[in-house]
């Protein structure tokens, strides 16, 4: 116990020994380890418990990880049980195994996140398009309006340039591709897709400045 | 958020050593024997009933008495046992039939008395006394184990609680047959189950909160 702080050691080997057998969730060499280490993070050993610290941490991810989907959700809830375990680090007893000790733990610490968690979202809402007081109204007309106005503006152009302008600019194929879909030659596309632009900047400015 | 590798050296970094828990029965021990010692100091202040030694010989308050004294100790070192992580929930159980033995004989009291005698015989003044003792014994062995337990927030809050709880009420309980005469009445019986039923409930509720204020922050590394 903590009287023989010299001989902690050989101690720790012979009664962790014994009782590792119920630890399934950590390998018993491992458990040996960390129980040493935390004996002496307890002595004051800052390295050791740094080295404790971040040996059990992937531990702890997997743990948390049986509780919680999000990436974000698990790392807080390993960062819950580190500041947990460091809060109550003096009711670990070096006499027996550590495991059982850090998997309470963590166990507690999830599920009453979880829980925690849970109550929260019984207070909330999620805020759907419904929920809001001001239609996007607006945006929405002058978009129509736009659309509609250019399409009106496209089907004044000769069929030629039309064609070239539906499949090059509005479908937004390759040249190659709308060479064949339309049997145009690439190069009359090109000179056709050039005098629609021309044509529709034209008649969309005329009709504006009207 | 910080991040978890910088937080681990943040924790490490001017690390205290720590005092380890004594073991759990030697801990229980220790607040059994504050319990012993408050029962004590009642006994000088207020005199212990006249009729004890008499109602001993009664076999039903006997057993009654010695279920609730049992009760007690065994939720005593119950709360301390699974106060600790590596520990079983298991010990839960442990006060269990004795607890039901000291109820079962309060109820069976209960009924009897309130045939044989009625209500009337309750008097202010002796409710009143009553009600002293019942404060004095609960109320500071409650905070001692308050005290005691306090780094079982995080953990087992209400099971530790309602465990702690139990102790008191039975503490108490076993107190009040010491000290007062009128355990025939309605009224001793009310305190009886009272207290236990009130503690009880009150952990069963507030269990997170009433640990809170004395709890080390959790969330504030040094």
């Amino acid at each position: 116990m903590s009287g023989d702080r010299g001989s902690q050691t050989p101690v720790l080997k012979l009664v962790a020994g014994g009782e590792r057998i119920d630890v399934s969730t950590s390998p018993p060499n491992r458990d040996l380890d960390w129980a040493i280490l935390m004996a002496r993070a307890q002595d004051g050993d800052g390295a050791a418990y740094q080295r404790l610290l971040q040996e059990i941490t992937p531990y702890l991810r997997s743990l948390a990880a049986r509780r919680h989907r999000s990436a974000d959700d698990i790392e807080d809830a390993v960062q819950d049980i580190l500041l947990t375990i460091h809060s109550i680090r003096h009711t670990y007893d070096p006499t027996r195994p550590f495991g059982p000790w850090l998997a309470t733990i963590g166990e507690r610490r999830s599920i009453d996140r979880l829980r925690r968690r849970s109550r929260h979202q019984r207070r909330e809402t999620p805020l759907q398009p419904e929920h809001e007081a001001v239609a996007d109204v607006g945006v929405d007309m002058e978009g129509k309006s736009n659309r509609r106005e250019l399409e009106r503006a496209i089907s004044d152009l000769p069929p030629a340039q039309q064609m070239a302008i539906e499949l090059l600019k509005l479908k937004e194929m390759s040249l190659k591709d709308a060479a064949s879909a339309s049997g145009m030659s690439i190069n009359s596309l090109k000179v056709n897709t050039h005098r629609a632009l021309k044509n529709l900047r034209k008649i969309l400015l005329g009709r504006n400045e009207l | 958020m910080i991040k978890t590798p910088d937080l681990i050296a943040s924790l490490s970094t001017n690390l205290t050593p720590v005092r380890r828990l004594r073991p759990p029965l030697m801990r229980a021990f220790g607040w059994l024997l504050l319990a012993a010692m408050v029962l004590t100091l009642l006994a000088v202040a207020q005199g212990i009933r006249p009729d004890l030694a008499q109602r001993l010989r009664d076999p039903a308050f006997a057993s009654c008495m010695a279920a609730s004294a049992l009760t007690g100790i065994l939720a005593a070192v119950a709360a301390f046992l699974v106060s600790l992580p590596d520990r079983s929930r298991l010990w839960l159980m442990l006060p269990l039939p004795s607890l039901i033995l000291w109820l079962s004989n309060i109820g069976y009291q209960c009924l009897a008395d309130w045939v044989s005698i009625g209500p009337e015989g309750i008097g202010m003044g002796e409710a009143a006394r009553c009600f002293a003792t019942l404060v004095l014994t609960s109320l500071p062995l409650s905070l001692a184990l308050l005290v005691m337990l306090r780094y079982a927030a995080p953990l087992r809050p209400t099971a530790v609680t309602i465990m702690g709880s139990l102790a008191v009420a039975a503490i108490t309980a076993t107190a009040l047959s010491f000290f007062h005469t009128m355990d025939a009445t309605v009224m001793i019986l009310m305190w009886n189950i009272g207290t236990a039923v009130i503690f009880v409930g009150f952990a069963g509720t507030f269990g997170r909160t009433i640990f809170r204020w004395v709890t080390p922050r959790v969330d504030a590394p040094h």
